[in-house]
């Protein structure tokens, strides 16, 4: 199993272990050193200091001896000071060099040397001087030859067998410095290869190691540049490479599926460009009536559509809303839009359109999807306009504050609430009620679709029909190009530029015969007012 | 557009199931309405009451969703009914025309009188 190591301790680690081997080296370096220097102070303090002794002790009886021979040849008393001197030095000598004597051999020659000193001593000062002292000088010298000479002679080999010990421990400590300096070299030697060759590893792999993931990402960013998405990126080095690896194939998927949402809506642009067509945008004028069409969609494509058709004497107005959003919608909405026209085309009466519509409506799509709809005929000589509701909002009609029944000639409006209609798409007789009324030179009748209605605060707010009656009879002053767009403006302020829905917006402006003027108020209004004035 | 949720509690009453969605029903939260309905169909409990007193907004989309409702649920031998004291959803239920034929009342009880037989 992988080890999910960082980058970063990666990088740590390779130096650490640099690091380490460079206190290795350092530590054997020291090792050696000391080693070196151990041994050294071993022959200073061991064996040349005893070699020292014994040559010392030897030098000394044998001094002794000189003194007493020549005291025998001829006896003064500076010989016996120089002996008694020399007795007194081998003493201390002997005390002071007990310590530097440490096997058992050496202690034991040691002793003996002591023992034959002591017998020397003892056998010159017991007999010899005595002798010489009282004339018997041949009996002392023959006394010293018998005893002390030997005596010394001992002395002698013991001293020089002692120093062969001692120069053996000079010779095993220069070869165990030999021997150490030897294991300290092939270790230091071992220690420099082993840190040239991990510090060469890690100066080719660690980089190596680090880099081929990258290498990887480059080469797939680049395939992006090219527009190739589907260059795999398989980094297993469990570091933070891996999971830049991971991310990255990640973020292939989803510039994939962004290329196909920017395909579909490039698809979605060019379905939106044939709906636009497909709605009129400059809608013809008549003498009497002026015709404005409003239209903010909220997606490319839409379920809002308008329709407007101008004959000698009538013009013939279509606002409907399919419901749902975006494609669905927008081909519902071509649905009714074709088969109003073609119906319209053959000249068919506004129920014979209804009637088709709904049957095509409710063939072509899913029993959840209606669409509401009015459809108006102006005539454009008497004013005389009427309407079938379809399930949709109820128009509004903006007065122009001239004329007997107006109050202090200020704008009024009201919501023309007529008889209705179902929706189309769900039954099989939606009903065919008919609405009608007298239009007067200034009024506007205005069709709109729920978008105006049903637009929404960022707090959940409806915009609804209150402010929809407020804004308009405020509005009321502006021509209706001017009025449209201003509501519009409203409605997108309100919802903080968030529409959810289309807006569509139509309104008759009825410019005036001198026919309609006399119409009187039989026709007005029809249903209930809910908004009568500013 | 930020998406939106909408819960949806289901309460059995014995002879009919209440669905009880609460947030906006609108065309992003509209599938979950849905889903609800098709499965009361496919657990052979065909008669519901949709309680919409917890739902502040509905748009076309869920209007359209109720209505599939109606349609998929009387093909299956039940009905649909609406449980619902909000002025708007009302309105709109009457400018549609949705409201005729389909029981509405201001409690689950009284809708629930309206199934069809």
């Amino acid at each position: 199993m992988l080890v999910r190591l960082s980058l970063r301790w990666k990088i740590v680690g390779g130096f650490g272990l640099l690091l380490v081997l460079i206190g290795l080296l350092g530590y054997v370096t020291l090792s050696l050193f000391w080693s070196l220097r151990e041994v050294q102070r071993g022959v200073f303090n061991d064996a040349v200091p005893g070699v020292v002794a014994v040559d010392e002790i030897v030098r000394s009886y044998t001094a002794q001896s000189a003194a007493v021979r020549g005291f025998l040849l001829l006896p003064s008393d500076p010989l016996l000071e120089q002996y008694a001197a020399e007795v007194s030095n081998v003493e201390g000598v002997l005390e002071e060099s007990r310590s530097q004597f440490t096997s058992s051999r050496e202690l034991e020659l040691l002793d003996e040397l002591t023992q034959a000193g002591e017998e020397f001593q003892t056998s010159v000062e017991d007999d010899v001087v005595p002798l010489a002292e009282q004339g018997q000088r041949s009996l002392a010298q023959a006394h010293f030859s018998q005893q002390g000479a030997p005596l010394i002679l001992e002395i002698e080999r013991l001293g020089r067998e002692l120093r062969d010990l001692q120069r053996e421990v000079v010779l095993r400590t220069e070869q165990d410095l030999q021997t150490r300096s030897n294991q300290a070299l092939i270790t230091l030697v071992a220690v420099i290869i082993g840190a040239l060759g991990v510090g060469l590893l890690l100066t080719i792999l660690l980089p190596r190691r680090l880099s081929s993931g990258l290498s990887e990402l480059v080469e797939a960013a680049r395939a992006i540049g090219r527009g190739d998405f589907d260059q795999k990126v398989d980094i297993r080095s469990g570091d933070e490479v891996e999971e830049l690896g991971d991310r990255f194939t990640e973020m292939q998927g989803a510039l994939k599926r962004l290329q196909q949402l920017a395909l579909q809506d490039r698809e979605l642009e060019i379905a939106g460009a044939i709906q636009r067509n497909l709605l009129q945008r400059t809608l013809p004028n008549t003498a009497t009536v002026k015709l404005v069409p409003i239209q903010r969609q909220a997606n490319l494509v839409g379920g809002d559509w308008y329709d407007v058709d101008v004959t000698h004497s009538t013009v013939t107005v279509a606002v409907g809303d399919a419901s749902g959003k975006g494609i669905a919608a927008a081909l519902m909405a071509t649905v009714a839009l074709s088969v109003l026209r073609a119906e319209r085309g053959q000249g068919a009466s506004a129920r014979r359109i209804i009637e088709r519509a709904n049957e095509a409506l409710k063939e072509a799509t899913e029993p959840e999807s209606f669409t509401t709809l009015i459809y108006a005929t102006v005539d454009l000589v008497t004013g005389q306009a009427g309407w079938l509701n379809m399930g949709h909002p109820s128009p509004f009609m903006l007065t122009s504050g001239e004329g007997p029944e107006r109050r202090d000639g200020r704008p009024q409006g009201y919501f023309l609430e007529g008889p209705r209609n179902r929706a189309l798409g769900w039954f099989d007789e939606p009903g065919m009620a008919e609405t009608t009324i007298q239009l007067r030179p200034g009024d506007r009748l205005i069709f709109y679709t729920d978008g105006f209605l049903e637009a929404k605060s960022p707090d959940g707010v409806i915009f609804g029909e209150n402010r929809f009656a407020e804004a308009l009879i405020r509005l009321a002053p502006l021509d209706s190009n001017e009025l449209g767009e201003e509501l519009v403006r409203d409605v997108e302020r309100f919802a903080a530029g968030k529409l959810d829905d289309d807006l569509t917006m139509l309104v008759i402006e009825f410019q005036g015969a001198p026919l309609a003027q006399e119409a009187t108020d039989e026709g007005r209004p029809v249903g209930r007012v809910t908004k009568t004035e500013n | 557009m930020a998406q939106q949720k909408v819960e949806i509690d289901i309460q059995d009453k014995g002879d009919y199931k209440v669905l009880v969605p609460v947030g906006d029903l609108d065309v992003y939260t509209v599938g979950s309405l849905r889903d609800a309905l098709g499965k009361m169909i496919e657990d052979d409990t065909p008669r519901v009451v949709v309680d919409l007193d917890g739902v502040p907004f509905m748009d076309s989309s869920g209007l359209g969703a109720l209505m599939g409702g109606v349609r998929r649920l009387r093909e299956a031998g039940g009905d649909l009914a609406i449980a619902c004291t909000r002025e708007q959803h009302l309105k709109l239920f009457t400018i549609t025309g949705f409201g005729e034929g389909v029981s509405i009342a201001p409690t689950v009880e009284e809708a629930a009188k309206g199934f069809r037989e």
